[in-house]
């Protein structure tokens, strides 16, 4: 038996009573019950109508209309028809099909949808909205116009590209944001460009982020406030970096099948295709990877190279399977409907589901991390060698797992220390690599480093050891 | 399963279900593809499990249920459609679940539980049933969960409002692949003479130094940190009277002694083998123990008395018994080894020694259940299954076994076992917050649906019947908990939790259905793919705080 973790109560969101002022539009006529017999001739304009005068929504509106012993003391049973009338969200990510579905049956009417991806085949095992004659199509259209279909009178407004290809003013529209995101950088820049939008003085500006993912029985949710707690990148440290395998392990003394692998997609194809690019989604070129690795195992006696693995390994696939999507993405959408009606208390902040042996949740309140590079103040203070070259340095500073860059520039108050680009400024910074650090700056002062993959610019202290 | 292409590369339905074959293998799909799921009650929460099994490609479903569609369904299932208003939810439902996944066969039957015990008791039967699972959703009366057959798997679903539960029944359930974080068995105080001897061969000259005549710096830093432990133990032995470092302080010691012999006038100042040595001396120094899951395996009568109708998994366990029983209590080894700083040839060859042992192991195991099945004369004795054999000896120490109290017991109330339970939740330093309460207030909610007819708080006149039907819930929670022993006045948060299933009025709200959905589906996985661990035998979730709990009830 697990011990239960009664979360603390969440802290209030200055937008809290703005999300239940009565829309301006006056209610909408009460419409009778529809028989059966009549409902093909005369359809009611379901998406005027509220959900309290809705039929379809008896459930959603009895535990609206009344007050439950743990709903906040102010929650106002008559407001209640208007808290989901005016409440645009925004949502992303591989957990989009169960997103949408759940905000769709939630009462939600206005929302809106980015995804950069085409259905693939192996998508089908979970995204529920997508059929074998989908594939190659854009997900978001081809979900937002199933769900449409199905659910009378929501909208959803679906965007084929990347969330990195709207701006501020496209998420301040909104008043959620739900991502189920699979990759690290996405996440990273929606939580970076929401917490730049909070403006003080303008508390509409504050926009709930609710965070899901899963990997095979194991999923984890969580609430963040912009500014106000624990963002995304304050748990950044969470993740575990894969860990890398050296070079030379590679080159010389592979041991494992997955060696093999990284061997042939890493160095072997670079080699040989010195000007293609390898693509993990052409057949043709994971063919040819797998082809190799499995000769360069035999050649070392190593056992377990399989098309499957090749896949895995090159692709970095993470299981995933229908049900712990329907866990998260429903907790994801539990938690944006109290957040909305202010029906229940929310999640204070994060919860954990482990499904591999027995059923395991850990709900707690991850704590802000005061020097956060994202919604913190301050730069961070960064132990250094003074005898470390520049390049040194850069190396350090990409195993950090709480930083992650890849190709940074650097630049302090008085010099351009690094620059990666354009080539005139990389020509002219390049001879700082070599230099000693103790040469390019002083005890104290501060490097702002920027990265692709640093949808921020990092600010570090520099403290000589 | 379809085969795989002698190229290697994927079948079309391998491609489909690629990210869960990577989760539960070809074994685990084809168990799938064998089961037939009958879900009882066609609600938002009963269509959500569903959909989470169909996806994944499980042989067939079966929708009961004898309601029609109504508005008020279109807004909590998604699995219903505007055209379907006043058709049989059944049918409907059925339909459009079909749609998911057309390696599935999905069928109806207009029809509810009550009726089927009843009039088509065949249905259920176990001799006759074609179902191989049941999932029933509430509400269900009590009267039914006591006829409910003893030896289908069935799992009994709550989900109202912001709460859900989820019961389980199942014959007694047993798992060789339970996917431990490791197989990982490196046996450093039980090592075989052929370790001993491959350690003592690559470590002779370990000490000494290159113009010696001994190991270069490269050889000596690439010296697998295994062989190392195994050489160093037999120094310490040596100096300790035979004795390995046992308690902490002496492996602190005995770490302090590895990193002693570390070469570190090498480039970096340090040996990464010897890093993972030391890394490991807390972790892997122990003498090999056998779980506490695999005890209950192995102790289990079942192992006692092989007849010619005993299952295969248990002549293996008896079999690995009798292994561990002529081995000084020692299991078939996993033959699992992890990556670690090593050339190619001196891994590989260490890695070779490992399996092995772990195939001698095995085929040691497998004469035995030969043994036991000429003599029993059991039928499948000419077709021993190789590959099931090596399967179990690779997981030996991972075993489980799950007894399941029957759901017409928890709800029996001469159920002692049933009252000591709730009696230590209610009781325990961590009560105050246990979702023990939410338990409680949904048997109310069972109690009051069986008594009434109806669900509490499902009343037209609003608020105003809020108060009333929380007496007479109050009233059953009272008399329940005086039943199981319980002295004190109810509870606070059974009070609330109360309040909140009537504040429902048993209707369900989409985004539980959806979790239940998936919390739900996650077991009936693991239940059917005999992999990972499933609960047992109730789990409750709490859509408020967002937390589980499970307890054996």
């Amino acid at each position: 038996m697990q011990r239960p973790a009664e979360s603390p109560a969440a802290p209030k969101l200055p937008h809290e009573t703005l999300n239940r002022e009565p829309s301006t539009a006056g209610p909408s006529p009460a419409v009778p019950l529809q028989s059966s017999s009549t409902h093909t001739e005369q359809l009611p304009d379901i998406a005027a109508m509220t959900i309290s005068d809705s039929p379809r929504w008896k459930y959603l509106n009895r535990i609206l209309s009344r007050k439950g012993p743990f709903a906040d003391e102010d929650y106002d049973t008559e407001m209640q028809k208007t808290f989901l009338d005016d409440f645009k969200v925004f949502g992303a990510g591989g957990l989009g099909c169960e997103i949408l579905k759940n905000l769709a049956l939630s009462g939600f009417k206005d929302i809106h949808v980015i995804d950069m991806d085409t259905i693939d085949i192996s998508n089908l095992n979970r995204q529920f909205l997508f059929r074998a004659s989908d594939v190659g199509q854009p997900k978001a259209t081809v979900a937002a116009s199933f769900v449409m279909n199905r659910v009378k009178g929501v909208t959803i407004t679906p965007y084929y590209g990347a969330i990195q290809d709207k701006g501020q003013d496209y998420y301040m529209q909104f008043k959620l944001v739900i991502c189920g995101l699979d990759s690290v950088e996405a996440r990273r820049w929606i939580n970076a460009t929401l917490v730049d939008m909070v403006d003080n003085n303008n508390p509409e500006s504050l926009k709930p982020l609710i965070d899901g993912g899963t990997e095979g029985f194991k999923g984890q949710s969580r609430v963040i406030l912009p500014t106000l707690t624990s963002c995304y990148e304050c748990s950044l440290d969470m993740l575990a970096p894969r860990a890398a395998v050296p070079i030379c392990t590679l080159a010389t003394i592979p041991r494992q099948p997955a060696h093999c692998v990284e061997w042939a997609s890493m160095l072997e194809w670079p080699r040989v295709f010195e000007d293609k690019k390898l693509d993990n989604d052409d057949p043709e070129h994971v063919q040819w990877v797998y082809e190799q690795a499995l000769k360069r195992a035999q050649e070392f006696n190593i056992s377990g190279v399989t098309y499957s693995l090749t896949q895995g390994v090159i692709k970095n696939i993470i299981p995933a399977i229908a049900s712990t999507n329907s866990i998260i993405a429903g907790s994801c959408c539990n938690e944006a409907l109290k957040i909305a009606t202010g029906a229940n208390p929310y999640l204070n902040n994060y919860m954990m589901y482990i499904g591999n042996e027995g059923i395991y949740t850990h709900t707690f309140e991850h704590e802000k991390k005061p020097d956060c590079p994202v919604c913190g103040n301050l730069a961070t203070d960064y132990t250094v060698d003074p005898e470390w070259t520049l390049e040194e340095f850069i190396d350090r500073l990409g195993e950090k797992p709480e930083v992650q860059i890849k190709k940074p520039t650097l630049v302090t108050e008085r010099r351009k220390l690094y620059y990666q680009g354009p080539p005139q400024l990389n020509e002219q910074t390049r001879p700082n690599l070599e230099k000693k650090m103790k040469d390019l700056v002083d005890h104290g002062e501060e490097i702002a480093i920027t990265d692709p993959g640093l949808p921020f610019s990092l600010r570090l202290n520099v403290i000589f050891s | 399963m379809a085969s795989t292409a002698p190229s290697g590369t994927p079948s079309s339905k391998e491609k489909k279900y690629d990210r869960q074959l990577r989760l539960w293998g070809a074994n685990g799909q084809n168990r799938l593809e064998g089961a037939h799921i009958a879900l009882f009650g066609a609600t938002a929460t009963g269509c959500e499990v569903l959909k989470n099994l169909i996806l994944p490609g499980i042989g067939r479903f079966t929708v009961i249920d004898d309601k029609l569609v109504e508005e008020a369904d279109l807004g909590v299932n998604f699995f219903l459609h505007q055209d379907n208003l006043g058709q049989p939810r059944a049918e409907s439902a059925a339909a459009l679940l079909g749609e998911l996944n057309p390696d599935v066969a999905g069928g109806f039957r207009i029809d509810s539980l009550e009726n089927v015990l009843s009039n088509t008791p065949g249905l259920l039967d176990p001799g006759t049933t074609e179902f191989t699972h049941l999932l029933l959703v509430s509400p269900v009366p009590t009267p039914l969960l006591f006829r409910l057959p003893a030896d289908i798997p069935t799992f009994f679903v709550h989900s109202l409002g912001f709460t859900a539960s989820l019961r389980i029944y199942t014959p007694t359930h047993t798992i060789i692949e339970t996917h431990p974080d490791s197989l990982v068995d490196l046996r450093l105080f039980n090592p075989w003479p052929e370790l001993s001897e491959l350690a003592s061969e690559k470590t002779r000259a370990l000490d000494v130094p290159e113009l010696e005549d001994g190991m270069s710096d490269h050889q000596h830093g690439h010296v697998p940190y295994v062989l190392l432990l195994l050489k160093y133990l037999e120094d310490w032995k040596q100096s300790h009277e035979g004795h390995p470092p046992g308690s902490h302080s002496e492996k602190t010691l005995f770490k302090s002694m590895v990193m002693d012999r570390m070469r570190t006038n090498v480039p970096g100042g340090s040996e990464e083998n010897y890093v993972e040595a030391a890394r490991a001396v807390m972790g892997d120094l122990r003498t090999a123990e056998v779980s506490i899951g695999t005890k209950e395996v192995l102790n289990d009568p079942k192992c006692q008395d092989i007849t010619s109708r005993t299952d295969e998994f248990w002549v293996i366990a008896r079999a690995v018994k009798d292994f561990a029983d002529s081995n000084n209590g020692l299991l078939p080894l996993s033959g699992a080894m992890s990556d670690m700083k090593a050339e190619s040839h001196g891994y590989i060859a260490l890695q070779n020694i490992y399996r092995e042992k772990a195939h001698s192991d095995a085929t040691v195991v497998e004469g035995i259940v030969r043994g036991h099945m000429n003599r029993v004369q059991h039928p499948e004795r000419n077709q021993i299954d190789r590959d099931a054999i090596r399967l179990f000896c690779r997981h030996a120490n991972f075993l489980r076994r799950l007894k399941y109290c029957s759901i017409a017991d928890e709800f029996s109330n001469s159920n002692d076992e049933h009252k000591k339970a709730v009696l230590a939740a209610l009781g325990g330093w961590d009560a105050e917050g246990s979702l023990i309460h939410d338990y409680i207030a949904l048997r109310a909610y069972q109690e009051f649906y069986t008594s009434h007819g109806r669900a509490p708080g499902d009343t037209t006149s609003g608020q105003g019947g809020y108060e009333d039907e929380y007496r007479g819930i109050k009233r059953i929670i009272s008399q329940y908990l005086q039943d199981v022993g319980y002295t004190k006045s109810v509870p606070e948060r059974c009070e609330k939790v109360a309040k909140e299933i009537i504040r429902a009025g048993g209707g369900e709200l989409h985004v539980t259905a959806s979790i239940a959905g998936g919390i739900v589906a996650q077991e009936v996985i693991k239940i059917i793919t005999q992999q990972y661990v499933p609960i047992n035998n109730t789990v409750i979730f709490d859509g408020i705080a967002s937390r589980t709990q499970t307890f054996e009830l």
